[in-house]
């Protein structure tokens, strides 16, 4: 069985802040989105239950440090690597999905698996645009996952509660956490992953369907007061709640 | 831009609406101007949904009611809906932003070789282009993605970003929309549905609820929170990071696939307000938010926020409330 992870590089969410301009805040790190943390455990379980007739590739499609995503998903215990690197310019999620097909298209995959969505722009497009492309059945929302034989059985959180599904492969899968507990690469695992293959290309500028502006703070209206409990210290923070409290009153 | 023909696709389960979809009609109506809107009302059992939805300032409703469509699955949600649009011909196809709307817009826009407009909070014309705003960065920012559409636009709409339209235009003509089930493929089989269990309070009902977020740090320090809680005759809610790291029962969790509450007090500790938590608890009357991230979105909801360590915040307040009810 052959396995596709297609993962993002993205800003640590938990750093991540910008400028008036809208700029990131430079040096911000990068790390492996989180949904795809999930989705390489996810592929290098259904490896270690099969060791022989597995095959995991992670692939990514990003500028020169991607090859750092890349490179984690390896120790983790991806086979191979596959860089899509890109000279600057951010394509949009149908350019990314392309580019998955193409591989999966080449390389003859069983299974693909994405992150639900991306925690930088987090349109959660590529796996359903990926599906669609390759014409093989979407399967989002995945918090549970067992494999026999080429059937996967799936549990999907969803709005009514969790819906159990069946699919044979092959499929595309979007994962959320809570699928398993995504391993830190270990030390042996850091050190094999500089002798795996990497394949790097340059992709090809692809014609994007829409344009981005870069982001900026929302001009909503703000509807209440934020203050600092380290100005006024924390008492009077406390007493600054439970007077909004009584005054619409909120008090048991 | 002027007439133009626009679709929402209503997603019911279980013959249940969806409330999110209704708020596509506004915008529908936004973006139609002297144009059409034409709501696909897409289930089972779904008669009185759609004589609903006929009220509702549309005008036409489609109705696609069969048993292959009882809950979302994509090929056969899919499936009506090229063929409804193959049928009506819009401009615009709007879904609603549930987690069946966020598969299907790009699902079917790539289908048709263009890409959707996800997420969108706002969405209008701008000449002969469509602007859409949404979130990014966790709602952080957000960002406006401009799309000229060659030929159909697909959007999918932020559930609460538009108010429902009101019921109180006489009804629109309602018309079946004819499948042929023999075409439906059916590649994914829903085996079963499992649907939420309640915990001891019934959080939709509570008057007052405490969420503890990734920031709460750990299930000790949960014991703050229910202290916090027991203050003030709350029920207890958590974020989906804090039910996934099994903190909490995950019938705790608010959010898009958590519970949907609207108490009059939220308070929110140790909460960012991801776009998918805030999909959950927006509606809530006041909303009181306790973070040490000056930036999280949380406090752009807020009618207080304090910036700092809930460790600190926490017991004070419940301190201050012990004293206040004594006293």
């Amino acid at each position: 069985m052959k396995i596709l992870v297609a993962i993002k590089q993205v800003p640590d969410p938990t750093v991540v802040a910008f400028d008036e301009q809208g700029t990131l805040q430079p040096n911000t790190g990068l790390i492996v989105n989180d949904y795809d943390s999930y989705a390489i455990e996810a592929a290098v379980r259904l490896k270690e239950a099969d060791p022989d007739t597995t095959d995991v590739v992670a692939m990514s499609l990003g500028p020169a440090s991607a090859k750092d995503a890349i490179a984690r998903a390896l120790a983790m215990g991806a086979d191979r690597g596959v860089h899509l690197l890109t000279d600057g310019t951010v394509p949009d999620s149908l350019a990314v999905a392309r580019a998955i097909r193409t591989e999966a298209d080449a390389g003859e995959y069983d299974l693909v698996l994405v992150g639900q969505e991306s925690s930088d722009g987090g349109t959660g497009n590529v796996g359903p645009e990926t599906a669609a492309l390759l014409d093989w059945p979407l399967i989002s929302n995945v918090v549970a996952l067992e494999l026999e034989g080429h059937k996967l059985t799936l549990g999907r959180e969803v709005e009514d509660g969790r819906h159990v599904v069946e699919v044979t492969l092959p499929a595309v899968l979007c994962v959320l956490t809570g699928l398993n507990e995504p391993r830190y690469p270990s030390l042996k695992g850091i050190m094999g992953a500089r002798k795996k293959p990497l394949a790097v290309t340059e992709s090809a500028t692809d014609t994007r369907a829409v344009s981005w502006n870069p982001p900026h703070p929302e001009d909503r209206p703000e509807i209440g007061v934020v203050v600092d409990a380290e100005e006024i210290g924390v008492d009077a923070a406390a007493h600054l709640i439970v007077t909004l409290l009584r005054e619409r009153d909120l008090l048991p | 831009m002027v007439a133009t023909h626009v679709l929402a696709v209503i997603e019911t389960s279980a013959g249940e609406l969806r409330p999110a979809s209704l708020e596509l009609i506004t915008v529908a109506r936004e973006l139609a101007e002297d144009g059409t809107v034409v709501a696909l009302v897409v289930g089972h059992a779904v008669g009185q949904v759609a004589a609903d939805i006929a009220t509702r300032g549309v005008n036409a409703v489609l109705v696609a009611d069969d048993a292959l469509l009882t809950r979302y699955t994509t090929d056969a949600w899919a499936h009506v809906i090229e063929t409804a649009v193959t049928e009506q011909q819009p401009r615009i196809v709007l879904l609603p932003g549930t987690t069946a709307g966020r598969d299907l817009g790009p699902y079917l826009a790539a289908r048709s070789g263009t890409t959707s407009l996800s997420d969108c909070i706002s969405l209008e014309w701008d000449g002969e282009d469509l602007l859409a705003r949404r979130p990014v960065y966790g709602g952080k920012m957000v960002a406006d993605v401009r799309l000229t559409p060659a030929h159909r636009a697909w959007a999918v709409v932020r559930a609460g970003a538009y108010a429902a339209p009101e019921a109180t235009s006489p009804p629109a003509a309602m018309l079946p929309l004819q499948i042929d089930p023999s075409r439906v493929r059916q590649r994914v089989r829903l085996k079963d549905v499992a649907e939420k269990r309640g915990g001891s309070v019934n959080l939709e009902m509570a008057e007052r609820i405490v969420t503890g977020g990734r920031g709460v740090g750990s299930p000790e320090g949960f014991a703050l929170i229910e202290q916090l809680a027991a203050a003030l005759g709350a029920g207890v809610g958590a974020t989906r990071a804090v039910t996934d790291a099994g903190w909490r029962p995950h019938h705790e969790q608010i959010g898009q696939t958590g519970r949907n509450v609207k108490p009059k007090l939220y308070l929110a500790v140790g909460v960012s307000g991801a776009v998918q938590h805030l999909a959950g608890m927006r509606g809530s009357d006041t909303i009181i938010a306790i973070n040490r991230d000056p930036d999280a979105p949380i406090f752009r909801l807020a009618a207080l926020g304090i910036v700092g360590d809930l460790n600190e915040i926490v017991p004070a307040l419940t301190r201050e409330l012990t004293k206040s009810q004594d006293g």
